[in-house]
């Protein structure tokens, strides 16, 4: 059976990356790879993951990406947002966190990355970082079904899969209903409106990272052996 | 032998639907013609720049145009079937293909074609007693839209303009219009119906480019503000770039 | 206490008058208006003007702030390049015209206005190009008023008046984190929360020509949606006067909007 994988965070981690390949491979059946945000970041030298994700080795579970929060401030900061600038990442980590990230990232990366797509709607499933909202909304399993139900409407979806939060949850919205009445120049109706069964996903970032197998709707989630023990263990 | 019929009546009686229909009931060889009928005082007969035969062939794809080459042979076969339409606002006055004007008469002398039945909508029952309004005095305009392609709601606003009085009152419009991702519709509309027909052609052209196909407007009515019309059309069709743009992107990703 | 909502004015100073000398005869003291004040019609400075000397309070309107900010600010995206290009000429006639004082009211407008737990809107809470139509999804609409921490939401845009209560919402969920064997499952109830869309005063587009927009009694909560009839020949005059497009007159007088929205133009090519 043909599943998904689904990653994020790694901000330019090319071992773990390579470490998740490993596993990935070892794994049957996973057919794609979803990056989905947050290839780079402040902490790493990012452009040689970038160049392992723009050009996969043979071998590699072909990666398909989007863009992340960690990418919305490298291109805003650019010039790539209009008159918008790394405001979050500064507020956040200061302007010492903006300097290191334009450090961590060739310029020669940008026009690929400024082409990458805020998400992906594969079957019934919405792939995005944040929220069909915006790319920083970070939905979590505390966050108000009101507003996660509002998100999965957007798209008109049944299974979000979001990687903001950094957390792995799966929140199913399974009975519910709302009586809505509406008065206008045409007269009065009333109506009731029933929680259709939906699904918001967290698929982890950095180690942790899911598996989805869209035939049977199962979801596994993982961590990522640490890449350095992994190799000092003799893997590969 | 095969059949020869004649129907006549005036703009948006129906002719072509029902010729339509026949055809398609039709399973020999079959052959359409339309002819101009002769000019009345006041009343100005719609160009129809074929867009009538255009929608026909689409339709039934078999279907040839008389010409002085075939007829002989449809003639020939016993289960042909040759409809000849003619718009004319009244019936004719003497029995007969007498009761047409020379222009009809000669253009069928020189086609050899013999009609074995004449119908008149509004007079003879054999044909659906559709709507045949009384006209005294109609304007017409029409318009080659070769080579243009529509934006998809910018067509279904003006039309919505167009047939509701923006321009004139307007009794009659018909018309082929392309879209851009190399569909066509006829579409087709008479003050008496509720409603608009648009109805794609079963022959899509590829969305490369402009398509090279019969594409015509014609609007028949009173007071008409031809400039009006041409001005929002101007601002429907889609430029080049945007046309290239579009069809580079068919579809639009959520 | 009673007080009026009117919004989307859109230059057209005969309904505008029309419409405040019908909130004058019932007493009501108090009016907010939701923004569009120009835009499409021929009147801008003139209603703007007559709006800042009755120093009505208002919410800034997509047009309004569109004005200030040039074509690029707008994210409305038109339903057709027919649209779009009659916008586009409505904009820079507008934006010709009006004076630079006027646009410095209109730039400074705020997005919000609030009073208690009643909020004002020009679109929805997130966006003045957001249509909070009525037959939005019902907890999607709710979400719009609870998020923005009202109770009840007035908001225009749409043309179309209405009045929306959203009650007796559930939703049941159950969660499953990574380290739980067993999901939790756990119901929230929703609270009541209402929309009143104000219609429009200048651009009517619910069927008939008539100026629409709305009377709440923040006591009883109850809401009127007033339609009010004012000299549509003479706006249509100044439309063709003013060397806008003739078609926007035609438009107005059978209560069409200048530029339809795509709901209502998607009827022709969509199969």
């Amino acid at each position: 059976m043909d599943r998904w994988a689904l990653v994020s965070g790694l901000q330019g981690d090319l071992d773990l990356y390579e470490q998740i390949q490993k596993e990935l491979k070892q794994q049957r059946g996973v057919a794609n790879l979803f990056v989905l945000g947050d290839l780079i970041g402040s902490q790493h030298n990012c452009n040689a993951l970038l160049e392992r994700l723009r050009q996969p080795h043979r071998a590699d579970v072909q990666p398909e990406c989007i863009y992340g929060w960690w990418e919305e401030q490298l291109l805003a900061e650019c010039g790539y947002r209009g008159e918008r600038k790394a405001d979050g990442l500064r507020e956040e980590q200061g302007e010492a966190a903006v300097g290191d990230l334009l450090a961590a990232v060739d310029a020669d990366h940008l026009n690929w990355l400024a082409s990458l797509q805020f998400g992906f709607i594969e079957l019934d499933c919405a792939l995005i970082h944040g929220s069909s909202a915006d790319v920083s909304d970070r939905l979590t399993e505390d966050t108000s079904a009101l507003v996660l139900l509002d998100r999965l409407t957007r798209l008109d979806v049944n299974r979000l899969f979001t990687a903001r939060c950094q957390r792995q949850f799966r929140l199913e919205l399974f009975s519910g209903s709302i009586q809505s009445h509406v008065k206008d120049h045409a007269g009065e109706h009333q109506s009731e409106q029933a929680i259709p069964k939906r699904s918001v996903i967290g698929i982890g970032g950095g180690r942790q990272y899911t598996l989805y197998d869209p035939a049977t709707d199962h979801i596994e989630f993982r961590i990522a052996e640490d890449p350095s023990h992994a190799s000092g263990r003799g893997f590969g | 032998m095969g059949q020869v019929c004649l129907i006549s009546g005036p703009p948006g009686c129906g002719k072509t639907t029902w010729a339509l229909q026949k055809l398609q009931e039709h399973s020999g060889p079959c052959a359409y013609l339309r002819l101009e009928g002769e000019k009345e005082a006041g009343l100005e007969q719609g160009e129809d720049s074929g867009i009538d035969l255009a929608w026909l062939k689409d339709q039934v794809p078999r279907l040839e145009e008389p010409t002085a080459d075939n007829t002989e042979d449809l003639k020939q076969a016993n289960n042909s079937l040759t409809l000849i339409e003619v718009q004319r606002f009244h019936p004719p006055s003497q029995e007969g293909l007498k009761g047409f004007g020379e222009d009809v008469r000669s253009k069928l002398k020189a086609l050899q074609l013999q009609p074995d039945q004449l119908l008149h909508f509004g007079r003879d029952h054999e044909l659906p007693a559709k709507d045949t309004l009384e006209f005294s005095k109609l304007e017409a305009w029409h318009t080659s839209l070769l080579g243009c392609v529509w934006d998809p709601n910018s067509l279904s606003s003006f039309w919505f303009e167009l047939v509701n009085g923006a321009y004139g009152d307007v009794y009659r419009a018909k018309g082929l219009m392309n879209l851009p991702d190399g569909r066509a519709f006829f579409c087709n509309w008479m003050v008496s119906q509720q409603s608009s027909q648009f109805l794609p052609l079963d022959i899509t052209a590829p969305p490369q480019g402009r398509p090279d196909r019969t594409s015509e407007l014609v609007v028949q009515g009173k007071a008409l503000n031809p400039k009006g019309i041409q001005a929002t059309i101007n601002d429907c069709l889609l430029t080049d770039d945007v046309l290239a743009m579009q069809q580079q992107q068919p579809t639009s990703q959520g | 206490m009673n007080h009026a909502v009117i919004s989307c004015l859109h230059a057209n100073l005969a309904a505008v008058e029309a419409v405040l000398n019908d909130i004058d005869s019932q007493g009501i003291k108090t009016i907010t208006c939701l923004g569009d004040l120009v835009g499409y019609g021929p009147q801008p400075n003139e209603v703007v003007e007559l709006m800042r000397q009755r120093e009505i309070p208002t919410c800034q309107g997509c047009w309004d702030e569109d004005i200030i900010d040039g074509l690029n600010a707008c994210e409305c995206s038109y339903p057709s390049q027919l649209a779009e290009r009659r916008g586009h000429r409505a904009h820079h006639w507008t934006a010709a015209q009006l004076t630079e004082e006027n646009k410095a009211f209109l730039a400074e407008l705020p997005m919000t206005l609030r009073r208690d737990k009643l909020l004002f809107v020009h679109g929805s809470p997130n966006s003045q190009h957001e249509y909070l139509l009525p037959d939005m999804n019902a907890y999607s609409a709710l979400e719009r008023v609870e998020t923005a921490g009202a109770e009840t939401l007035f908001c225009g845009h749409t043309h179309q008046p209405y009045v929306r209560e959203l009650r007796q919402g559930s939703i049941r969920v159950k969660v499953q984190q990574r380290d739980q064997d067993i999901p939790t499952e756990h119901e929230l109830e929703l609270p009541m929360r209402r929309i009143v869309n104000a219609g429009s005063v200048g651009e009517p587009r619910h069927g008939s020509s008539k100026a629409t927009y709305v009377i709440h009694d923040d006591s009883t909560g109850e809401v009127t949606i007033r339609e009010v009839d004012y000299d549509v020949v003479k706006t249509c005059e100044a439309i063709v006067d003013a060397g806008l497009p003739v078609v926007f007159a035609w438009r107005l007088s059978h209560g069409f909007e200048y530029a339809e929205r795509a709901e209502d133009a998607s009827h022709v090519c969509e199969r």
